[in-house]
């Protein structure tokens, strides 16, 4: 099992430089860098610039500024953000605490919703119930996160209900605590609705659908010609080998969360890793894309690892010896 | 009393104009420790039928029209979902055809079996009743769920009935998963937690099917082995006319959701009266003999709701006559002990 989780993790290096050498390569094959525009500032003199690009190496080729870039992470410095001058990590690690935050809460969410929903239609197949989620859920997989985004903004701004965007309210610094959780819960719940609601209607047909074929399983008619309640078969015997798949998706679920979470941050101004990306790629902060590009590829990889592991857990027939 | 009696049974599949008749007049009756067989080929209706008499076959789409199922005397269709839920296993248990299938692949096989005894015997392993778990007898009351002696008392019966299905080494099978054992092992598996409840009666919907021929020979041996040591009555489904020699004590030939043919086996197979089980153990292929091509039933089984008028079998049949596709003939006792339903069955 050990050996297993180590060769998992290995994987992960190759995998990481990979993506950040063509982080690297598709930066340098965009015309200009972060001082293109200082150069078209007559106050500045071309000298200053050419000092400032050759303290980040920009005035080298991209494949001598990504052995640099390397070298740095190696000895731990993941380089400096040219548009905040502060190191790269403080601020990945400041925006990942929100993305980490929105994309859990939509998780939560999606999921405390999403399975009892499915598991309901499924045990009342047919009946209102199954064709009211069925209607939700095909509403929810039609809409796109950019339109809900939108949708929501206007939402807040018509009732005034909700802050439009951001993460926390200009005052956050003079409140007490209660109510600084209460201001970030606030501001959070908005985005992570819209979030939740893109996954939460494709994680109820899955179960739906698994549920209905393990109950039409052969082992579910042996388990009722024992004796056992209905009760007990639905949720013991079928749900438990309905689970399995989703445990894949919930790998899934946590890679489209953070490109979902992408969208969402930009148009909902939700400070978080994809928005800081994104920023990044505009100003052409050249270290700080890379290593926001690595961090959600990480994120992703990890997403997917946890999910083989609990899929270990969940299921015998694949357990690792 | 019988113990089992299934009088006029009538199931369709559907309602109203949709409906479809897939069990039409069926009447059996299996008497305490006696072994019936149901033979027919695929889709005939036995399996339904085994299944209606712990009333499995899920309402709707199934729908019972007509007949009674008694159990020990009280109809089955007229129970609580509570009565049913005793039964099943208290009474008739069932073994199914794939075992890898049947077991919920999830859960370690100890563990399953454990459900049945928990639900069906309660007593075990409670203070004061150390015969629970030999006897036949049931003390309902005293139980001590959770309670060391109780689970030690589950352990122990759990290795008994894995040995008494001939499983090796049995208290280290009771932590394996279903797919860690061969086939012939699971459904070994399957017997012990169908007798684990001590049922009087019990289904085995083809427990050979899936099995490799030599595998088969030892499951059945060890079903009828059981059926001696224990003294229970099976409904045993096959569409091997082979199994039927070594088994049964009655036979009775489904052909398109009815009964054709109900004899003790083993004048059945000495004698067959109805053409359609004239031409069944026709079809068996021999071991000497000069034919070149297997012999074959000409035709193929009417699909259920689109039987012929008259005689279900008399498009197939050989001996049909004209009058034999304008009324269906009823089941007739033409001796005693052998109900025929064909007006010609002494044509050779």
């Amino acid at each position: 099992m050990w050996s297993y989780v180590i060769k998992r993790l290995l994987h992960m290096v190759p995998l990481l430089l990979g993506v950040s050498l063509l982080t690297f390569l598709l930066m340098a094959l965009s015309p200009g860098n972060f001082f293109t525009a200082l150069q078209q500032n007559p106050q500045v003199s071309p000298e200053t610039v050419a000092r400032l690009k050759a303290q980040f190496h920009l005035d080298q080729p991209w494949y001598v500024q990504y052995v640099f870039w390397f070298k740095n992470v190696l000895s731990g410095n993941f380089g400096y953000s040219m548009a905040y001058h502060i190191p790269a990590t403080t601020l990945i690690v400041q925006r990942l605490w929100n993305t980490f935050l929105l994309s859990f809460a939509a998780m939560v969410v999606a999921w405390a919703v999403a399975v009892p929903l499915g598991v309901w239609a499924a045990v009342k197949k047919d009946s209102w119930v199954d064709h009211a989620c069925s209607f939700i859920a095909f509403v929810g997989l039609s809409i796109p996160d950019v339109l809900l985004s939108l949708l929501a903004l206007w939402f807040a701004a018509a009732t005034g209900w909700f802050p439009v965007g951001g993460a926390q309210s200009p005052l956050y610094d003079f409140m007490p605590p209660a109510q600084q959780f209460w201001d970030r819960v606030h501001h959070l719940l908005l985005p992570a609705l819209v979030l939740a609601a893109s996954s939460l209607a494709g994680i109820m047909r899955q179960m739906r659908s698994n549920l209905l074929d393990t109950l039409r399983a052969e082992y579910v008619t042996a388990a009722r010609a024992r004796g056992l309640g209905e009760g007990w078969v639905v949720y013991k015997h079928a749900l438990r080998n309905a689970i399995n798949p989703l445990l894949t998706i919930f790998g899934y679920s946590l890679a489209n969360l953070l490109s979902g979470a992408f969208i969402v941050e930009n148009i909902m101004a939700w400070p978080g890793l994809g928005r800081l990306t994104m920023e990044a790629f505009f100003a052409k902060d050249s270290y700080l894309v890379v290593d926001s590009v690595v961090m959600a590829t990480a994120l992703l990889v990890a997403g997917n690892f946890i999910a083989d592991l609990l899929l270990a857990w969940s299921d015998p027939r694949i357990r690792l010896k | 009393m019988n113990l089992l009696e299934i009088k006029n049974l009538k199931m369709d599949f559907g309602k109203d104009a949709g409906a479809l008749r897939a069990i039409d007049d069926v009447s059996l009756a299996i008497g305490e420790g006696e072994t019936v067989c149901l033979v027919g080929e695929s889709g005939c209706g036995k399996t339904v039928t085994a299944l209606s008499i712990g009333k499995l076959v899920p309402t709707p789409p199934a729908h019972y029209v007509d007949g009674e199922i008694l159990l020990n005397g009280r109809d089955v269709l007229k129970m609580s979902s509570r009565q049913l839920r005793e039964i099943r296993g208290g009474v008739v248990s069932y073994v199914f055809q794939e075992p890898g299938a049947a077991l919920n692949p999830v859960f370690r096989i100890g563990n399953q079996i454990k459900e049945s005894l928990k639900l069906h015997r309660p007593d075990l392993g409670a203070p004061g009743t150390a015969s629970a778990r030999s006897g036949m007898a049931r003390h309902r009351a005293g139980a001590v769920p959770g309670a060391p002696s109780r689970r030690k008392a589950l352990d122990a019966e759990v290795i008994r009935l894995l040995k008494l299905v001939g499983i090796p080494a049995p208290e280290s099978r009771l932590r394996n998963y279903p797919f860690e054992m061969s086939g012939g092992m699971q459904q070994r598996v399957m017997i012990a937690m169908a007798l684990a409840s001590e049922p009087k009666l019990l289904v085995a919907d083809e427990p050979t099917t899936a099995l490799d021929v030599t595998i088969q020979a030892q499951i059945l041996d060890l079903l009828s082995d059981l059926k001696q040591r224990l003294g229970m009555a099976i409904l045993l489904i096959t569409h091997n006319l082979g199994i039927v020699g070594d088994m049964a004590d009655r036979v009775a030939v489904m052909y398109a959701g009815q009964i054709v043919e109900l004899s003790p086996a083993r004048e059945l197979l000495r004698r067959p009266l109805h053409p359609y089980t004239r031409a069944l153990m026709a079809s068996v292929p021999k071991l000497r003999g000069d034919a070149d091509r297997l012999s074959a039933i000409p035709g193929n089984v009417p699909r259920i709701g689109n039987f012929p008028p008259g005689c279900r079998f008399a498009p197939r049949c050989p001996m049909a006559k004209p009058e034999c596709s304008s009324k269906n003939p009823d089941l007739v006792e033409v001796e005693t002990g052998r109900f025929v339903r064909c007006p010609f069955w002494k044509t050779e």
